[in-house]
């Protein structure tokens, strides 16, 4: 069972957080994703629309994550980060790293 | 408020911070941001300085004056001064990237002042964030 919204569109694996990956939550957020990796399609897409907050330990799990679904094939990106996520997600380099999308269909294309 | 040596604190500290912005009328996402870096200084603390300690201390103090949010923040950690710590810059591709010292990052880009002293057995930080006009 897992708490993380999630669903599978077009071959793709949709995480959908919601409110804050804080240093708190991080570690139920990184078992979910796990999970539903090791089951699931191993492109992933963060869709970040419902995320108001991520702290450093929320960017440690996106990079676990991910390398968890390149090492299966896949990969990992974003969409529709706000802005306060957006602008942790710059500070980091992890825009660059794993590509921002203003929606889910885009991101979701970035994969091939 | 006093803070039990348990990352799970956390989460608490931002609720508080998000409960104390509605009261202030400070806009929510000003306080996430102050919160955040709240939530890597105190991850820090509990994470390295104050690890299995059952004597540990940690205290923090939110105030809201002159268009900013200000914050103490003290541990009985050993001496750590993150304003002076050296913190990486983020590079290398997802194979080889690192996110240590990235914590300290943001801590600094979203902060405008943040002092430390050493004091009496405690580290105290202090650090002011001013809010923008809605």
């Amino acid at each position: 069972m897992t708490n993380l919204n999630h669903e599978v569109i077009g071959g793709g694996l949709i995480l959908k957080p919601s409110r804050r990956i804080d240093s708190a939550s991080a570690k139920a957020f990184e078992d979910d994703a796990n999970a539903l990796v090791d089951q699931g399609p191993k492109k992933v897409v963060i869709d970040a629309a419902d995320l108001d907050y991520i702290s450093s330990a929320g960017l440690r799990v996106i990079l676990t994550t991910a390398k968890k679904a390149k090492a299966a094939g896949g990969g990992l990106t974003i969409a529709n980060a706000k802005a306060n996520v957006k602008e942790v997600l710059s500070v980091s380099g992890f825009d660059a790293i794993f590509g921002l999308h203003d929606s889910v269909d885009a991101a979701l294309a970035s994969l091939g | 408020m006093s803070l039990a040596n348990d990352v799970q604190e956390v989460g608490r500290v931002i609720d508080s911070l998000e409960e104390f912005g509605a009261e202030q009328g400070i806009p929510a996402d000003q306080c996430l941001r102050f919160g955040l870096a709240l939530d890597e200084l105190i991850t820090n603390i509990i994470s390295y300085g104050l690890a299995g300690r059952s004597d540990a201390v940690i205290t923090l103090a939110v105030s809201h004056e002159d268009g900013a949010l200000s914050a103490e923040l003290s541990d009985n950690g050993p001496a750590f001064d993150p304003v002076s710590a050296e913190v990486a810059a983020p590079e290398g591709g997802i194979d080889d990237m690192r996110v240590g010292g990235l914590g300290l990052t943001l801590v600094k880009t979203l902060m405008d002042r943040i002092d430390y002293q050493r004091d009496g057995g405690f580290n105290r930080l202090t650090m002011e964030m001013k809010l923008k006009a809605a």
